[in-house]
């Protein structure tokens, strides 16, 4: 299937079993440049799946993803690299490295990809931890953060190499309406900044809040998407029985 | 007929299974080895946790091997008049098999645990899948440094028991057989030769992937969550001895033939 180029991420006829259970049986979507998709449908849909396989974490059985008009799906872990730099994957736990300060998992990335010195990086570090109201945590391991501050830093790791699209799993599942307003804060200045993202979550505030579009994933495929303004009026079909609690 | 089969199916499919999959890890350890950055600060700090934490536990189990053997040779020779064979036989026990074996038992049970449940915890946390998102490879940041610090980090403990083991066996020669010390040691050093300490080193850098590499592949492989870390955790520990004690016997047959034909 030749590759049409409508959006910075496309994903053409994508496919995925897990032990003979069909999860995705042709999803078709795409993203365009500086756009924030939200991406929502019951437990067990496959929409970590699917986020996964745009940064080449799974494979697909069959279908094409399309990153800045590549296809990425027949790349190899080394040719993943180059991808894996201009797209960011925050994990819905945070996934920091429990061996390493905050300091050090925010030091990764900057320390594998870049050539910048320690000051350099002590600096972009600061500063990262200041938009994301970390200050005074970068001497402090993992175990001793909240579950909001490990999110929030995983998000700051996730962008420390400034990404042009970044993918985030569930950003604010679990947290107090204080924290899901600074994740949503952080992702309205991703937005800002030109960056291009796909959230998968279940809290709608949070996709009203900072989203251009919606897409349910439901039966293994994706329908329309459908703007935040249209969502509001009038939610259509299925979307709106999601939306309202009356279908998974 | 089909459920009596249903277990042996099983068993050699994962047998197959383990052995492509240690296969194929070692050969993506030996690709990622030459290509790209190298990562000596974890390297060494993995030498550290695998070669210095471990030297008390080898240090024990050596002494006391070389004690009790010491005591069981002399005890059972005492009858024939052949206590003043117990330093050579001894020396070359613990030189080709008990100093080889013994340590690398005894790494398998502390380091192969430890590796196991350490990189499945990290997978079940996502912290592999962060590795691989962050553009970097847990080849080349997990499982290289682990390899190389066992096969830097076992001979040298190898050599550290023999030298332990002996000395264990020095002590109860002196105290307990009644063996004059300077005979003891003199005995132990002309009669042991090069071949019979090289025979047991060589062995090591074989051991050393023998934990390594399963211990990593098991870790690797969990799937479903922490429960499945405590079974990677014991397959480790028992899949290493078990190639340890049957590697043993080949490659000392091995060594044997090479030494014949020298």
């Amino acid at each position: 299937m030749m590759a049409t180029r409508r959006g910075v991420i496309e994903v053409i006829d994508f496919h995925k079993s897990f032990d003979k259970k069909t999860i995705h049986s042709g999803v078709n979507f795409y993203v365009r440049k500086g756009e924030c998709l939200g991406l929502i449908g019951g437990s067990g849909t496959g929409k970590s799946v699917l986020l996964r396989s745009l940064v080449g974490l799974e494979k697909p059985d069959q279908g094409q993803i399309l990153i800045d008009g590549k296809d990425i799906v027949p790349m190899r872990e080394a040719e993943l690299v180059e991808i894996r730099k201009k797209v960011a994957y925050a994990f819905q736990g945070g996934a920091l490295f429990d061996s390493m300060t905050v300091h050090d998992n925010l030091a990764y990335p900057l320390r594998e990809h870049s050539k910048l010195s320690t000051s350099e990086i002590d600096k972009q570090i600061q500063e990262q931890l200041e938009e994301f109201g970390l200050l005074g945590t970068d001497k402090l391991y993992p175990a001793s953060l909240s579950g909001g501050m490990q999110k929030r830093v995983g998000l700051a790791r996730a962008i420390m190499m400034r990404p042009e699209v970044v993918l985030l799993d569930e950003p604010t599942a679990g947290l107090d309406p204080y924290n899901t307003k600074r994740i949503q804060e952080s992702i309205l200045s991703l937005k800002s900044r030109g960056v291009t993202s796909i959230l998968v979550t279940h809290d709608m505030p949070t996709v009203y809040a900072v989203c251009d579009k919606v897409a349910l994933l439901y039966e293994g495929r994706i329908g329309e998407q459908f703007t935040i303004e249209q969502l509001r009026q009038e939610p259509p079909g299925i979307m709106s029985q999601f939306i309202n609690g009356e279908s998974a | 007929m089909e459920n009596i089969n249903a277990p042996i199916t099983r068993f050699m499919l994962d047998i197959f299974n383990f052995l492509g999959g240690v296969g194929l890890l070692t050969r993506q350890v030996v690709k990622e080895l030459f290509r790209g950055k190298f990562y000596g600060k974890l390297l060494i700090e993995q030498v550290f946790q695998i070669g210095t934490r471990s030297l008390p536990l080898i240090v024990v189990t050596a002494v006391s091997i070389g004690m009790v053997m010491s005591l069981q040779f002399g005890l059972g020779l005492e009858k024939f008049g052949g206590k003043l064979y117990v330093p050579k036989l001894l020396a070359v026990t613990i030189l080709r098999e008990i100093g080889p074996v013994f340590t690398s038992l005894m790494l398998a049970a502390r380091v192969g645990a430890g590796i196991a449940s350490e990189i499945g915890s990290m997978v079940v946390t996502q912290q592999i899948d962060a590795i691989r998102a962050l553009g970097t490879s847990p080849i080349k940041t997990i499982v290289i440094p682990r390899v190389l610090a066992c096969l830097i980090a076992l001979p040298l403990l190898v050599s550290i028991a023999n030298i332990v083991g002996n000395a264990g066996g020095l002590m109860i020669g002196a105290t307990e057989l009644n063996l004059d010390p300077s005979f003891y040691l003199l005995k132990v050093l002309s009669t042991s030769t090069l071949s019979d300490y090289l025979s047991g080193f060589f062995k090591t850098f074989f051991f050393a992937m023998f934990i390594s590499v399963p211990s990593c592949y098991f870790g690797l492989t969990v799937k479903n969550g922490t429960k499945e870390v405590g079974i990677a955790t014991t397959k480790a520990v028992v899949v290493a001895s078990i190639l340890i004690l049957i590697g043993d016997f080949f490659l000392s047959k091995l060594f044997w033939i090479v030494e014949r034909s020298v």
